[in-house]
């Protein structure tokens, strides 16, 4: 019940910022959404990015109990709506 | 409730035990058969088979514990194990349960493979582990619910804390476990006009069975090539797309799922804020910093803590080999188990303090749960050269010794960076050229000072800097080289920080140094022996000639005189064996790098170990019994004048040359042997000796004519 900025703003996960939250809005074909499916990536879900490794290294995202780590690329599948 | 069904009362039931990864699946198997287990392998594939037996109240159970996988759809070779038990051809080689561990925290994710066992027909219990992590996070499981749902029983346990395993055994012993009615309409899915034809044509009764068949047949190598193609020309005349149908099934069984997590998980705290110890190990700088530190910590354990069982057992094997001569009649055979036999089975030995204590140290950083926030610093740094974030634990233990090295890559998913990383890992500076490295620096380089540093340690770390060099090069023409169209992918989960479980670091430690002297050990043993042959004997004339020789100087020559002349002797038979044959054979080839033909014997025989060379050098040289005082031969080969040249055998040049064609050469059988036994095959050990060998030979032929 947070504010919600006029126009949802929808970027892919990779361009998220430490400590923001956001929802899953769909995941992006690619030989690579099954993976992320099954480990939980799911429209709906919230993720917050927790860590990033320097030089553009992985991200690790908290999402329910659990916190998975992503290449940047791999977080590039991910839309996202910020919260 | 119990649909349960005893197959055959003379046979052992068969349980598999099966989970997502870090579950602590592997925990519960071994609380549930302790040190009755088994390690084999699955046909064709790298895994380890983990088969255990439960014995309880006079019954025996046999357990298989599957590799950890998120669902039956797999996406590396560990995940293809799971598939492939479950979903065997042959019904009568299927397990008769399935036991499933759900970590009580990641339920959904749990229940997804969950419910997809429970379409396929299995007789099905699930265990929700780490209770107490779950109380820990405030959640509350409400499992009768979950019961109700999917029909199956449903136990909770704390395995770390040995909580609820006598329930699991009795579980096991009741048989409870029990199928229920799909949980999944597949018709949703897939239509009925491809599902029906597949349950006929192999008497399937289970319509989700019909849909893995249907999705993994034509890639079965079990089903014989004319049903694969029916099962293709199936799917192409349907015009069905499988990789569509996966996803649809993935969002309705998760949809499913999370309506069911949310009726039966309550959840008392809000919000979970970043864990504070991953503040300091993930940071950018700091995070480095202590991995750094950990691994200078490890080595200087294994270093200080290895050498002094791998004495004990150096000297063992010299006792042993000693007491048969001693008690055995002079002869070839006694010759054979002195000199072949026993220090051969020596040679295997002497590496498991080594792969052990490594192996621990693996074990409890993957059980605390760090080793994934090293892979998670990794990656970047790995991924230009080819390589994965994972192999930064293969690379590492290299400098120990590459044999646990080569056995940790297994945990690389992709085909492509596991081969990468286990052609390059024995290319890091090892402990066993520690030795060589150190006589020849300590020949031609002087212990001074330039500035505050040692010369001659500067030296020694140039040879490791040049060992990583080796490896980025490598791994970087690697990437470019080798061709796979299986995608590179991260993934993984960092899971919550935890204290060791002990007695799972000591069975790993244990099992990894059963593996390989089992495995390895033959091949090593096998090459120790060829090599005594061509040591020993030589063109038996020559041989005898030499021997009479020897003797007569013997009786002739004063007491204090006999040592001298007895290793001159050994050095004489040396040089006519056929080693010391194939030693001048190879003079042509090796003299452009400076060598002649006595360190080419010293070469050969060193292809059993690096450190050998040592002690081939001291017999040639015939240095005396005393191999172990490095002065002496430090002191001999100075003085070594090349009979042509007038100059000295291990001049500046040569020895340098020595120095940069032990950093990148094979020289290690051991290796080979453990390379063959994780690709499987010959081909890859043959090409990785092949190029390091030609890239040793450049390399020193390069530094000699820098240096001469």
């Amino acid at each position: 019940m947070g504010y919600h900025p006029p126009k949802p703003m929808h970027i892919t996960a990779d361009t998220m910022t430490a400590s923001r939250s956001a929802i899953i809005r769909q995941i992006t074909a690619s030989p690579l959404k099954i993976n992320l499916m099954e480990l939980g990536f799911l429209p709906g879900k919230t993720i917050t990015l927790n860590h990033a490794a320097p030089m553009g290294g992985p991200m690790a995202f908290q999402m329910d109990e659990t916190l998975l780590a992503l290449r940047k690329s791999e977080a590039a599948l991910i839309e996202v709506q910020l919260l | 409730m119990s649909e349960s069904t005893i197959r055959s009362t003379t046979r052992t039931p068969k349980i598999a035990l099966i989970g997502n990864p870090n579950v602590g699946k592997s925990t519960i198997f071994n609380q549930l058969t302790g040190l009755n287990q088994k390690i084999g392998n699955y046909p064709g594939v790298t895994v380890d088979k983990k088969t255990g037996w439960m014995n309880y109240e006079g019954a025996t159970y046999e357990i298989l514990d599957l590799p950890g996988t998120y669902s039956l759809y797999p996406n590396s070779e560990d995940e293809i194990i799971a598939h492939r038990v479950l979903n065997h051809i042959d019904k009568e080689k299927r397990p008769d349960y399935v036991l499933m561990v759900i970590d009580s925290c990641q339920l959904s994710r749990g229940l997804f493979l969950a419910t997809q066992l429970i379409d396929l027909g299995v007789q099905l219990a699930i265990i929700l582990n780490m209770a107490d992590l779950a109380a820990k996070k405030n959640l509350e499981i409400r499992s009768y619910e979950i019961y109700k749902s999917l029909g199956v029983p449903i136990l909770s346990t704390d395995a770390r804390a040995i909580k609820g395993l006598e329930q699991i055994k009795t579980l096991i012993h009741e048989k409870n476990f029990s199928v229920d009615s799909s949980y999944l309409d597949i018709s949703e899915i897939i239509p009925q006009s491809l599902i029906q034809p597949i349950k006929e044509k192999f008497d399937l009764k289970n319509d989700y069975r019909a849909y893995q068949m249907l999705r993994f047949g034509p890639k079965d190598r079990s089903i014989n090539p004319e049903d694969r193609l029916w099962i293709q020309s199936l799917i192409a005349d349907q015009k069905f797309d499988l990789e569509t149908a996966q996803l649809e099934e993935t969002t309705l069984r998760y949809r499913k799922i999370t309506s069911l997590v949310e009726s039966c998980v309550v959840k008392k705290e809000a919000k979970k804020p970043a864990s504070k110890l991953d503040k300091i190990f993930l940071h950018p700088v700091f995070g480095y910093a202590i991995f750094i530190g950990i691994l200078l910590l490890i080595f200087q354990t294994i270093f200080t803590w290895a050498s002094v069982p791998m004495d004990l057992i150096d000297g063992l094997f010299a006792e042993i080999s000693g007491w048969v001569n001693s008690i055995l009649p002079p002869g070839p055979l006694t010759s054979l188990i002195s000199e072949g036999i026993v220090p051969g089975i020596g040679g295997v030995v002497i590496f498991i303090p080594q792969i052990a204590l490594l192996f621990g140290f693996l074990a409890i950083l993957e059980d605390t749960g760090y080793m994934s926030r090293v892979v998670f610093l990794m990656d970047r740094w790995m991924r230009p050269f080819g390589l994965h974030g994972k192999s930064i634990v293969p690379l590492v233990s290299g400098v120990a010794c590459a044999i646990p090295g080569v056995m940790a890559a297994r945990n690389i998913g992709n085909w492509k960076e596991k081969i990468i990383t286990i052609l390059v890992t024995p290319l890091m500076s090892c402990s066993a050229r520690l030795p060589v490295y150190i006589i020849l620096i300590g020949l031609v380089v002087p212990n001074e000072n330039f500035g505050f540093i040692n010369l001659q340690a500067l030296t020694l770390l140039g040879l490791y800097l040049l060992g990583i060099l080796g490896v980025l090069v490598t791994a970087f023409s690697l990437k470019l080289i080798l061709k796979s169209e299986e995608k590179s992918f991260l993934m993984v989960e960092l899971p919550t920080y935890r204290t060791p479980r002990w007695k799972d670091v000591l069975l790993t430690m244990y099992n990894k140094s059963r593996t390989f002297v089992t495995e390895a050990g033959k091949v090593i043993l096998a090459i120790s022996v060829v090599l005594w042959v061509l040591a020993t004997y030589g063109p038996p004339s020559k041989m005898e000639e030499i021997r009479k020789a020897g003797e007569e100087r013997l009786a002739q020559a004063p007491e204090d005189q006999h040592e001298l002349i007895e290793s001159e002797v050994s050095s004489q038979l040396l040089e006519s064996s056929f080693i010391g044959i194939m030693g001048r054979g190879i003079e042509p080839v090796i003299k452009p790098l400076g060598y002649d033909w006595k360190i080419g014997i010293a070469l050969i025989t060193s292809f059993a170990a690096r450190e050998v060379f040592v002690s081939t050098i001291a017999t040639i040289y015939s240095i005396g019994a005393d191999v172990e005082d490095e002065l002496t031969i430090r002191q001999k080969l100075n003085q070594q004048i090349n009979p042509v040249t007038g100059d000295k055998v291990f001049n500046k040049a040569t020895a340098f040359s020595l120095m940069v064609f032990y950093v990148f050469a094979m020289q290690c059988m051991s290796t080979v042997a453990v390379v063959y036994r994780e690709t499987k095959g010959w081909k890859w050990p043959l090409i990785q000796t092949v190029y390091m060998t030609v890239l040793a030979y450049v390399a020193a032929l390069v530094t000699f004519n820098i240096f001469s």
